[in-house]
């Protein structure tokens, strides 16, 4: 099974990260098998931080991917594929302004009453307004851009080619793939390009006759404010106080139009906001992850639900006003253990079994292997730096060493979503569900594991026996028929294996 | 601690009883009798009244440490590997003053004691101390760290728990294997 996912805007980007993450926790997945996700980012501000954090997720996902290969069972086993990122902007030769898009000369010599209208929509600060970190908190500018986009031309030539292609051959193939849009109605890239892009992927669809495909969307609403204002000189910029208003527009649009941009939506939001610092877009833009976007990936596997379409909107409520806990979350069962597993995962591998296997690389294996039993499972005992030994490779190979440092920067990519999202709750709002301090990376062999999930989700064993040692112990206990793979992979894929284990020891 | 490790446990604590208490006793009088025995030394008296005690001072004193090693590691949670290798150190420190203390009680069974008692051991002989010839001293040098191996290394090499299941000398050789 096929699901796009389109990240639009930097909403829409922090949404495809936390999807990438959900992907590697198995959530994303139909009758129990992982589903094959392609991503794709539209976001005219090349240079925003918030793009760039979800690329280095879905790179780093990726490569790791590539170089476990099929060596693993459990651990990130579903595919990924990232089709780019395209910037509106990239058809307007090289226009960076409203007026650069939309020829103000040309116009007036060639519709004058165009032109007319243009400067009526348009003020003077917004046509001139320079387009390359965003579309400045205002989808009509947006909408503008979007509009002149050609989907037909588009699956021709540039980016789309790809994923329109691969939609196609799935929906070809027998499959149902589902299409979801991500992006926020109260800014300016998602609110303009979201609802844009539904419509044009629908038209696009009815004119190939792909029926079967579903276009859902996940839509969010205010769940941040500004802390700080704008200099005088920053010209037009996305401001707190038009988010309301940019969400009412877009509500109204949706009531009217929705059915014709989407089969389901998804509409998530905070009624207590977090605070980022103020930013017009860029480099500057380093919000970090919020709970409204995990909300919202969840949204795309409620979509892959055989009943989910029973209805056209759903709705999400917590039970208690100032807190989040596992039961609020959408499924929170298997969601929990997933992400549990997941977060458990992360801080054993980075804090702890990544720093043995960095000094073993200074020891000989003889003497690593008697403090470090589990070991033997999986690299073969001489620590000869090639060769392999019952299949088991040397703990020094290069190959070995590659996909450690792959699985590192994944898993810090991982840790650091976890970390910001369960800290960046907002004033007078907590959260019941990860201990942030002790998903930051450190060096000190971290080996309590109790707190790291709190809540529901948390397995049921001893706090005092839950720790990357007995993890250890149970690693080195298993008899070689429960390891189907050895090296870096077969180890990545029994911690993760063993990661979320119910039972004590 | 596994329940095969367990039972590996129970099967060397009594091999080590057996070992102490019969067939050593029946080397010494059957086989290395020669060796022990010498002029104005009975033998009888002297395995009764100094090796016996000096080897059951050796199984209480290993047993004492293999627990207290068992209790160490049984309750210890290392966070690396680097953690558990520290216990080496402890584990051979723990088996050279087992080494010393088995030829200590051998000294003090067959000597000291006597001495400070001022009683000869051997009635008539006028010496206030067992007269071992120099080969049963050599013989009793190289049995107390057989004791020590199989009291001490035996149980510690079959028991250790957990992470320190490989930190004994020769583990790694032994049960490192797949």
């Amino acid at each position: 099974m096929s699901v796009f996912a389109i990240g639009v805007g930097g909403t829409g980007a922090k949404c495809l990260e936390a999807l990438t993450h959900l992907h590697t926790c198995g959530l994303l997945e139909q009758g129990g098998t992982s589903v094959r996700l392609g991503t794709f980012l539209v976001e005219p501000d090349q240079q925003s931080t918030l793009l760039a954090r979800a690329e280095t997720a879905i790179d780093r996902y990726q490569k790791m991917r590539r170089l476990l290969g099929s060596k693993a069972d459990h651990f990130a086993r579903g595919e990924l594929r990232h089709y780019g990122t395209w910037s509106p902007l990239s058809n307007s030769s090289g226009a960076i302004s409203l007026d650069q898009v939309f020829p103000k000369a040309i116009l007036r010599t060639r519709a004058s009453g165009l032109a007319a209208l243009f400067d009526c929509l348009f003020p003077p600060e917004e046509q001139a307004a320079d387009l390359e970190v965003g579309f400045r908190g205002r989808p009509p500018i947006g909408s503008a851009v979007m509009s002149r986009v050609s989907l037909t031309a588009e699956a021709k030539t540039g980016q789309w080619q790809q994923m329109l292609s691969d939609i196609e051959t799935a929906s070809g193939g027998g499959e149902t793939p589902v299409i979801h849009l991500f992006g926020s109605v109260f800014g300016g890239t998602g609110a303009s390009g979201v609802p844009t892009l539904g419509q044009m992927l629908k038209s696009w669809l009815k004119e190939q006759g792909l029926n079967k495909v579903k276009v859902n969307a996940s839509l969010l609403l205010p769940y941040f404010d500004f802390e700080g204002q704008a200099r005088e000189d920053t010209g037009v910029h996305a401001e707190a106080r038009n988010f309301q208003l940019n969400t009412d527009a877009a509500l109204q649009y949706l009531r009217s139009s929705g059915t014709s941009c989407f089969d389901q939506v998804y509409l998530v939001g905070s009624d207590i906001k977090a605070r980022y610092d103020f930013s017009i877009g860029g480099r500057s833009q380093a919000n970090g992850a919020h709970l409204v976007e995990l909300l919202a990936s969840l949204g795309m596997r409620h979509g892959l639900k055989a009943d989910s379409s029973s209805h056209y909107a759903h709705v999400l409520s917590r039970a208690v006003e100032n807190k989040i806990s596992w039961g609020d979350i959408p499924d929170s069962e298997v969601v929990g253990e997933g992400m549990a597993r997941a977060a458990r995962f992360g801080v054993a591998w980075l804090n702890n079994i990544s720093l043995e296997l960095d000094a073993a690389q200074s020891v000989p294996m003889p003497t690593f292997l008697s403090g470090a039993p589990w070991a033997h499972q999986f690299f073969q005992p001489s620590g000869q730096a090639s060769g392999t030994q019952a299949g088991r490779p040397s703990i020094r190979s290069s190959e070995e060493l590659s996909l450690k440092t792959a699985i590192d920067a994944y898993v810090e990519t991982l840790l650091q979503w976890l970390q910001q999202f369960s800290s960046n709750t907002g004033t007078g709002f907590s959260q019941e569900l990860f201990t942030p301090e002790l998903l930051e990376r450190n060096s000190n062999y971290e080996n309590a594991l109790g707190r790291v999930v709190r809540g529901s989700a948390r397995p049921s064993r001893d706090e005092q026996d839950d720790t990357v040692e007995a993890i250890k112990v149970l690693m080195d206990a298993l008899s070689h028929k429960k390891i189907s793979h050895n090296g870096m992979a077969g180890l990545a894929d029994t911690l993760w294996s063993l990661s979320y284990c119910d039972t004590g020891l | 601690m596994r329940s095969q490790q367990g039972i590996l446990l129970g099967l060397s604590f009594v091999a080590g009883l057996l070992w102490v208490f019969v067939v050593q006793k029946w080397m010494f009088l059957n086989v290395f009798s020669g060796v022990l025995a010498g002029p104005g030394l009975p033998l009888n008296d002297y395995l009764q009244l100094a090796n016996e005690p000096a080897f059951t001072m050796l199984w209480i004193s290993c047993i004492s440490a293999l627990m207290i090693w068992l209790w160490i590691t049984f309750r210890a949670r290392p966070r690396n590997g680097a953690e558990v290798r520290r216990m080496k150190p402890l584990w051979w420190t723990a088996a050279v003053i087992l080494v010393l203390l088995g030829w200590l009680y051998q000294l003090f069974f067959s000597i000291i004691i006597w001495q400070l008692q001022g009683q000869s051991p051997v009635q008539g002989s006028g010496m206030n101390f067992f007269l071992l010839p120099p080969g049963g001293w050599l013989l009793l040098t190289m049995m107390v760290m057989i004791n020590v191996t199989l009291l001490f290394w035996l149980p510690t090499l079959l028991a250790s728990p957990r992470t320190y299941r490989l930190v004994v000398p020769g583990a790694v050789k032994i049960l490192g294997g797949r």
